[in-house]
């Protein structure tokens, strides 16, 4: 009797025990399943959530900006910025001198840094957004400011012999960095990261540049020889569609989908221009034109001479790495004596282009692209152009990227035998395009006596000018621009030849 | 008869309890398991009063506590790159753990040990706000808060005699405030040497832990007792002011300490190259070493020598004689106007011998290109004794393990005396008048010492250390520090002026023995400046 009852008891008493242990744990099961949800909503408030919770009277201290607000950050980043700095520039110097070297407009014979110090004042960051496009990639955009107080010094050498030092003062970085990360499965879960910087808002670095001891005036061209260094480096380098592709981990990663590649051709046909301002005393501008999608591949056409509605019909080929964001830019140039002006400049977004037709457009010149610099509205003439865009498909494109770094390697060969200074030069003429002073001396008088003579007007000019001790070096350094510049004009010819073959691909039609 | 059916009673409810434990396991726990979810995250505009009550007191620190600052961006990126850790991580778990398991297993006479899965969920951790802190020292402190509700799912099936036991650790939680502190900051990168992190709290940890299905953390009581256990744990290892330490850079190294002296003799120099139109060229020799800021030592000029004779010493601080090299640059003086280069050479460090000294007789070039044409002609020749005195290892300062501490004072310091260190680190928002070429002054017992001069600077960084070696400690001695400014352009009225000064009393120095603050200035607007002190005693 008394076995019977007890196991049924306790039997029941077992039931229950578990019917007890399973209801806890689906309590405790649910509790901790929603406060993993309570956690994982709180990790990412937006102003709504916020008013629903609070009220509408939200402290103070809370906004909700595109761009994530990072105090912290820039709290550590003033403390740690003394070291940085001083660890940054080494890595600059290192990583930066031979960019310069690359891109070094003609008529400067060495750019080097002679004093880099990035000073005390840490860069800013603005704001912080994370978002994702594209399935294992992450985008983090950083709204970077820097109005800093580097003491930045460019050794330039505008010949063999001179050096003039120059200052780089009151810089001003503002630009929106974007780096993307692509992820992998194996720790650290990033195998490569893209920086660029974005085209929009337009990345905007602002600088002043003073030449040691005197003024920048004096070597008139040489301000703007610099800024045209700096904005090739950052548009051909780093401005999105460019972007620089770092692989991190050692992980063996085909980055090759990251990088910046050949997507489709360009063929251009320069037609026509009208009505082009005329820029020279007696007779008429000598226009040609130059077409190019990156500076650093620039393409010319001939010369014509005493005409203001001139007729090319050169047609060019031309690569373009992103149909998206990159323009076709037309330059008019007239040729002269010294230096080459401008007559006007065009833009034509790839986007527009329809694939594989034909189109012809006239294009109305520009005195410059950046809106905020034009000052006159006159009118400079249309140049006419006929342009078609052609979709690579895979071996094509394999093709290009292959010619493309023939071009470079034939280039920087001739660099080394010091037949073109840079490899900018390899575009004939390409002083002109950077302006005077310096190209002054260099552009393509075979006469040295000229030259010599030029270099020395520029040096009494400063004398005049009257800066004592000042003016005798910078004398010295206009007499040595002379003669680089008669040397320079000797080897005129090889480079025009050469251009012929390797650079332009002109399809004479 | 009661007593026996009292006993067959108890006997009846131990079995009945044990086949009413296992039958209802069948019922309830093994039949229905309860499976691990993917929890339903819902937008909380469509919650309810009631869940937003309940989600009060998870609100993050940020929303709370104006210190704190949101790194929602943070916690995106986590987010987005959780799927690819997960992996990763699992992955590497898995790795590191067969080895051991089949290393291990046969001495338990297990047959295997198997992951049936292993995954850390669908839930990132998230970060809810961080905060720094702003100290003197060369060190970044930021606490994070951190809280990973995650839904892992870790299930190791164990087979042993035939037969096979499940344990599973599922919905794990943490929530912990770590403080990551980086120190000290050296000039190389990633511009920390040392990473230390404490937890300032004991750490909050749930999870569920299932034998054969059913959750054992259920059990009332149990709970608790073994997160206790666990935080207790944690707390022995990492609760402050216990540290984790994590070494990135050896700090001695990495903040680039002198190594060794390099004595410089410039002997003489021949068959210089003519420079001026009138007679032939006023050399001087400019010596410095590569990758070091000090200012360059310069010789006195010979005037109107092309083979002149110096035979000055000097001595150079050298940091890394691996990569530095020793410049020599020939110098034309000119009573106006530039004074031109004639010509220079350089020689690494790492060629000479040590203590040993060398003369050199090197030739003098435009320039270090070997390819410049110019480098062939002849510039003459310049001779030098060189001597590398490398630092013995006793003499090497050993505050590379316990930076931040004082050091014992050197020896041949009087008895009851010490050393007194002035190291002065920099000054903001100084400005003078009329210029801003900011020094400091330090006048102390009658004593004077001065940092070097910073040109326009209303931010300096100096960073130097002076000593004074005193008797006695200076209880009752002040010491006066002055900010001052001095402009060498002609015909200025004011060519020196004051930009601030500050008094400070010694007494506390010697009680604390290490001070490191930033006195306000007196007579300057918002100038500050900041002096470490330190009382060394041995």
């Amino acid at each position: 009797m008394g076995l019977i009852s007890g196991m049924f008891m306790g039997f029941l008493f077992g039931i229950a025990l578990m019917a007890g242990l399973r209801e806890m744990m689906r309590y405790r099961g649910r509790k901790r399943i929603t406060k993993a949800a309570d956690i994982k909503l709180l990790s990412s408030l937006n102003r709504d959530d916020l008013i629903k919770i609070c009220g509408e009277n939200l402290p103070e201290w809370i906004s909700f900006p595109v761009f994530e607000q990072v105090k912290w950050m820039n709290k550590q980043l003033n403390k740690i910025w003394p070291f940085v700095a001083d660890a940054a520039e080494a890595v600059i110097k290192e990583s930066v001198e031979p960019l310069l070297e690359e891109y070094r407009p003609p008529g400067i014979t060495s750019l080097k840094f002679s004093k880099l110090s990035l000073g005390t004042v840490a860069p800013k960051i603005e704001g912080i957004r994370v978002q994702s496009l594209k399935q294992g990639q992450i985008i983090m955009d950083i709204d970077l400011r820097w109005g800093g107080d580097p003491d930045i010094s460019l050794a330039v050498e505008a010949a063999l012999v001179a050096s003039i030092p120059i200052q780089l003062k009151d810089l001003q970085v503002f630009t929106v960095v974007r780096a993307i990360f692509q992820l992998a499965d194996e720790i650290p879960c990033i195998s490569a990261v893209v920086i660029a910087l974005l085209a929009e808002p337009k990345p905007r670095i602002d600088y002043t540049l003073k030449a040691v001891g005197g003024s920048l005036t004096a070597i008139p061209g040489l301000s703007d020889m610099i800024d045209d260094t700096v904005n090739s480096i950052i548009t051909d380098m780093l401005q999105w569609p460019h972007r620089i592709v770092v692989p991190i981990g050692g992980i063996p990663v085909d980055t090759s989908e990251l990088e910046l590649k050949p997507v489709g051709k360009v063929t251009v046909t320069v037609m026509k221009a009208n009505e082009l301002k005329n820029k020279e005393l007696i007779g008429k501008s000598d226009p040609y034109v130059v077409v190019y999608v990156r500076p650093l591949f620039k393409v010319k056409t001939k010369v014509i001479e005493n005409n203001l509605n001139p007729v090319w019909n050169q047609t060019f080929e031309l690569i373009a790495e992103d149909k998206e964001t990159q323009s076709l830019i037309v330059e008019v140039f007239d040729e002269d004596i010294g230096q080459d002006k401008r007559l006007g400049i065009a833009k034509l977004p790839l986007a527009e282009l329809e694939a594989d037709t034909a189109k012809e457009n006239e294009l109305r010149l520009l005195p410059s692209l950046d809106m905020l610099k034009i000052k006159d509205k006159k009118d400079r003439g249309t140049v006419t152009i006929q342009v078609s865009y052609h979709e690579f498909n895979k071996e094509e494109q394999l093709a290009a990227l292959e010619d493309e770094k023939k071009t470079l390697e034939a280039r920087k060969k001739l660099k080394e035998d010091g037949v073109i200074g840079s490899t900018m030069d390899a575009l004939d003429d390409a002083a002109s395009i950077v302006g005077s002073g310096v190209g002054m001396v260099g552009a393509g008088i075979g006469t040295g006596v000229g030259l010599v003579g030029s270099g020395l007007g520029a040096g009494a000019g400063i004398v005049g000018s009257g800066f004592g001790a000042v003016g005798s070096g910078l004398t010295k350094a206009g007499k040595f621009m002379g003669f680089g510049g008669s040397k320079r004009s000797g080897s005129t010819t090889p480079v025009n030849s050469i251009q012929e073959n390797e650079g332009a691909k002109p399809l004479q039609t | 008869m009661g007593f026996f059916s009292t006993i067959f009673g108890f006997l009846g409810f131990g079995v009945g309890v044990s086949a009413g434990l296992v039958i209802g396991y069948y019922l309830f726990i093994y039949f229905q398991p309860i499976d691990v979810k993917d929890p339903i995250v819902r937008r909380l505009v469509e919650h309810g009063s009631h869940d937003l009550h309940r989600l009060l007191p998870e609100m993050p620190f940020w929303v709370k506590n104006p210190d704190y600052d949101r790194i929602d961006w943070l916690n995106r990126f986590i987010q987005l790159m959780w799927p690819y850790l997960d992996k990763a991580i699992c992955r590497t778990a898995k790795n590191i753990a067969a080895p051991i398991i089949a290393e291990q297993s046969p001495k338990y006479k297990i047959e295997s040990v198997e992951f049936e899965s292993l995954t850390l969920g669908s839930l990132p951790p998230t970060f809810q706000g961080i905060k720094v802190y702003l100290t003197e020292e060369k060190e970044l402190i930021m606490e994070p808060f951190l809280k990973w509700a995650g839904n892992p799912n870790i299930t190791v099936a164990v087979k042993a005699y035939g037969l096979k036991a499940t344990v599973q650790v599922v919905d794990l939680q943490i929530f912990a405030q770590p403080r990551i502190t980086l120190k000290p900051l050296v000039p190389s990168f990633p511009c920390f040497a040392n990473i230390f992190v404490t937890l300032m709290e004991k750490p909050y940890v749930d999870f569920g832990l299932k034998l054969f299905g059913a959750d054992l953390m259920s059990i009332p009581g149990l709970y608790r007792f073994v997160q206790e256990l666990i935080k207790d744990q944690v707390a022995n290892m990492y609760l402050w002011p216990k540290t984790l330490d994590v070494q990135i850079l050896d700090p001695a190294k990495a903040a680039k300490k002198p190594v060794g002296i390099l004595h410089v003799k410039v002997l003489r120099a021949t068959k210089l190259r003519k420079k001026d139109l009138l007679g032939g060229a006023d050399p001087y020799v400019k010596l410095k070493l590569t990758e070091s800021k000090a200012p360059s030592k310069k010789t006195a000029v010979r005037r109107n020598n092309l083979n002149p004779e110096w035979n000055e010493e000097f001595s150079m601080v050298v940091k890394d004689p691996e990569t530095q090299a020793l410049e020599i640059l020939v110098y034309d003086w000119e009573q106006v106007g530039k004074h031109e280069k004639m010509g220079m050479n350089v020689v690494p460090l790492k060629e000479l011998p040590p203590d040993e000294a060398t003369v050199k007789t090197l030739d003098i070039f435009k320039n270090m290109d070997p390819n410049d044409v110019q480098n062939d002609k002849m510039r003459g020749k310049i001779e030098v004794e060189l001597t590398y005195k490398p630092f013995k290892e006793e003499d090497m300062p050993h505050n590379a393990e316990n930076l931040g501490e004082v050091q014992k004072a050197p020896e041949g310091t009087p008895s009851g005396g010490g050393l007194l260190v002035v190291i002065v680190h920099e000054a903001q928002d100084v400005e003078g008048k009329h210029h801003t070429n900011p020094y400091v002054r330090i006048n102390f017992k009658g004593e004077e010492r001065k940092t070097k001069q910073l040109k326009k600077s209303r931010d300096p960084r100096w960073e130097e250390e002076f000593t004074f070696t005193l008797g006695e400690p200076p209880i009752k001695e002040r010491m006066h520090v002055e900010v001052c400014s001095t402009s060498s352009r002609i015909g200025l009225l004011h060519p020196k002026e004051t930009l601030g000064y500050v008094d400070i009393g010694l007494a506390d120095v010697v009680t604390n023995k290490r001070i490191n603050e930033k006195f306000h200035l007196i007579d300057s607007k918002n100038g500050r400046l900041q002096i470490e002190l330190q009382w060394r005693t041995s």
